[in-house]
């Protein structure tokens, strides 16, 4: 069941354009929205919940269109990037705050607040808890008055990389526990796979791809996205032939053989994730089509793997493990084979 | 610290003494002005009665000035004036830069008995508003409430945005969030501009001496003694009009203070 269908929404906030943005929300589902800061991912959320004045499109919540309805009654939970707590209230006071307006039991409160194990510092202000201690509060106020869906707003964005992680993980538990759909906001490409069951891809007030995260992952639709996971291993070429949908494309005199449906002499871009590109000593027996030798140019220790680049007529990065760099006695300068599938290439305008 | 910034800071150190010395000098000296031969001035009904106009009728402007000063600087922070906010700013800001005679004898084309609302009053209810408590509110009113309605607005406009739409989305609708957010998070700023309104207004003598010389506010009295008797019967109104204001004012200052 869709729970949230947003169709081509256009709006305006200053020079800022959000233009023909399109997508669902299914039940239970998290849809992350990842792009750099200032592609309009909170202005999309705001927008969504009538914060910001549509020129055009519609918004729909369990089917039923709210696009001229106020914000006070779409039942929509926000959680802000700031948290926004209110300063001058108790945790209580807090979590009590969206009770007064909305028809919920009083035992919902009690439920909420043992979820969320704040009980200790109900009677505390919010200056004196930490990031995670403001986290679980920001969540239970939302989630006390049962909206129907809830937006984070990168959430996550005050706390230290490792916090980060922790948190963005307890988050999804909950979500997911209380059976709640929702939009995450994120520029951090580690979080929006962690989180989303979907990832939409912001830019430039556009959605510009969404899908599964392993879609976008291995099959960005456009050189800026696939830049979003790091500038690796993206080609620009031109196709030579295509047989049936295996495309040869030339690339520096190099030629990469890959599967995609272009035709003969346009111009491409040839994308492989740099996990996909196996270094060997000696040529494989198996079926890889792209195969080139070349020597090791450089070696960057990137936390538990290495990043190795290749030249081979062009620079080639493989990612490798500490085990695969022992056992091939790499080092910079070093002859090896850069090898992957034609299956690994994704190829796009 | 390089000897360069070590000048720096003495200089400043003793331009800011001197700032400090220019204020506190004649208040201390006021003040000591008090001495058991001048304290049988304040005896005195017809000072008693002026210290006691001064305070209770500036007391009510700021009082009136929080009524109506801090919806429109409510509306003036949220930009709902639209392209006449600077309007709006440039008139409410505008009696700070009128000389208080000005005041006086402007008010006095609208309240005086041939005045707009003047001759309304006094042909409705035979009711003549100069020389009146109202006409001192009045004057008092129209060169302080810049304070309270400037002081409020900052204090609104300090509000983070994200709290306001975090209570939308709870369903706060707007006089819920105005009273339940917007309020307390200005308090100190809406009590500041009450404080410098109040004082403003204990101050007030230009536009008050032309609109009601009667009854006689202190300020007024200190005047009229200062004209008619000697400095003696003056300076002492002088030092107990001051020596209460500080006392009022200080009391209030560090008893808000210690709230949360």
């Amino acid at each position: 069941m869709k729970i949230l269908e947003v169709e081509n929404l256009n709006a305006r906030v200053g020079n800022f354009e959000l233009r023909e943005i399109s997508f669902c929300l299914n039940e239970e589902e998290i849809l992350v929205f990842l792009g750099d800061n200032g592609a309009g991912k909170t202005k999309i959320l705001e927008a969504v919940s009538g914060f910001i004045p549509l020129e055009s499109g519609t918004v729909k919540i369990l089917g039923k269109d709210v696009t001229n309805v106020e914000v006070q009654k779409r039942k929509i939970g926000f959680i802000f990037q700031s948290l926004a707590l209110f300063p001058h209230m108790t945790v209580k006071e807090n979590v009590e705050f969206g009770l007064k307006y909305s028809r919920v039991p009083k035992t919902f409160f009690r439920n909420v607040i043992e979820r969320f194990k704040i009980e200790k510092f109900l009677n505390r202000y919010p200056d004196t808890l930490s990031g995670g201690e403001r986290q679980r509060v920001a969540l239970a106020r939302t989630l006390v008055t049962n909206p129907t869906l809830v937006f984070l707003d990168e959430p996550t964005s005050a706390l230290s990389p490792r916090e980060r992680v922790n948190t963005a993980k307890e988050i999804k538990v909950f979500l997911k526990k209380a059976k709640k759909p929702a939009i995450f906001v994120t520029h951090n490409e580690e979080e929006a796979f962690l989180m989303g069951d979907r990832i939409a891809v912001v830019e430039k007030g556009k959605i510009v791809q969404i899908g599964k995260s392993d879609e976008i992952f291995y099959k960005p639709a456009s050189k800026e996205i696939a830049n979003l996971f790091g500038t690796y291993n993206i080609f620009n070429g031109k196709v030579i032939k295509n047989e049936n949908g295996v495309l040869s494309v030339e690339v520096r005199n190099k030629e990469i053989t890959g599967v995609g449906n272009f035709r003969v002499g346009e111009s491409v871009n040839v994308f492989v994730r740099p996990e996909d590109v196996i270094l060997t000593c000696e040529k494989s027996k198996s079926s890889v089509r792209n195969s080139f030798y070349g020597s090791v140019t450089s070696i960057l220790k990137k936390g538990p793997i290495f990043e190795v680049k290749v030249d081979v007529g062009i620079e080639i990065i493989s990612f490798v493990t500490r085990g695969s760099l022992e056992k091939l006695q790499l080092k910079k300068g070093k002859k090896v084979i850069a090898e992957f599938k034609a299956t690994a290439i994704h190829i796009f305008k | 610290m390089s000897r360069s910034d070590k000048v720096l800071y003495v200089t400043f150190f003793a331009i800011s003494i001197g700032v400090l010395v220019f204020i506190l000098l004649p208040l201390i000296r006021l003040v000591l002005f008090l001495n058991p031969s001048t304290v049988a001035v304040v005896k005195n009904k017809s000072v008693l009665i002026s210290l006691w106009n001064s305070l209770s009728l500036s007391f009510t402007t700021a009082i009136v000035s929080l009524v109506v000063g801090v919806p429109t600087a409510f509306l003036m922070s949220k930009n709902m004036f639209g392209k006449f906010e600077k309007l709006v700013e440039t008139i409410v800001d505008l009696p700070l830069a009128i000389p208080h005679t000005v005041v006086g004898i402007a008010l006095l084309f609208i309240i005086g008995r041939k005045g707009v609302i003047g001759s309304l009053f006094y042909n409705s209810f035979g009711f003549k508003i100069t020389g009146t408590r109202l006409a001192i509110v009045l004057a008092m009113l129209f060169v302080s409430l810049p304070y309270t309605v400037s002081s409020s607005r900052e204090g609104f406009k300090k509000v983070d945005d994200s709290l306001v739409k975090s209570a939308m989305v709870l369903g706060a609708p707007m006089h819920s969030i105005f009273k339940r957010v917007y309020l307390p998070l200005s308090k100190s700023a809406i009590f500041s501009g009450f404080m410098l309104t109040w004082a403003r207004a204990i101050s007030e003598f230009g536009a008050v001496v032309i609109l009601a010389y009667y009854p006689m506010t202190a300020p007024v009295k200190i005047y009229d003694a200062f004209s008619q008797y000697s400095l003696n019967v003056s300076g002492a109104i002088a030092a107990y009009l001051l020596l209460i204001c500080l006392g009022i004012f200080l009391t209030l200052r560090f008893s808000f203070r210690g709230m949360k």
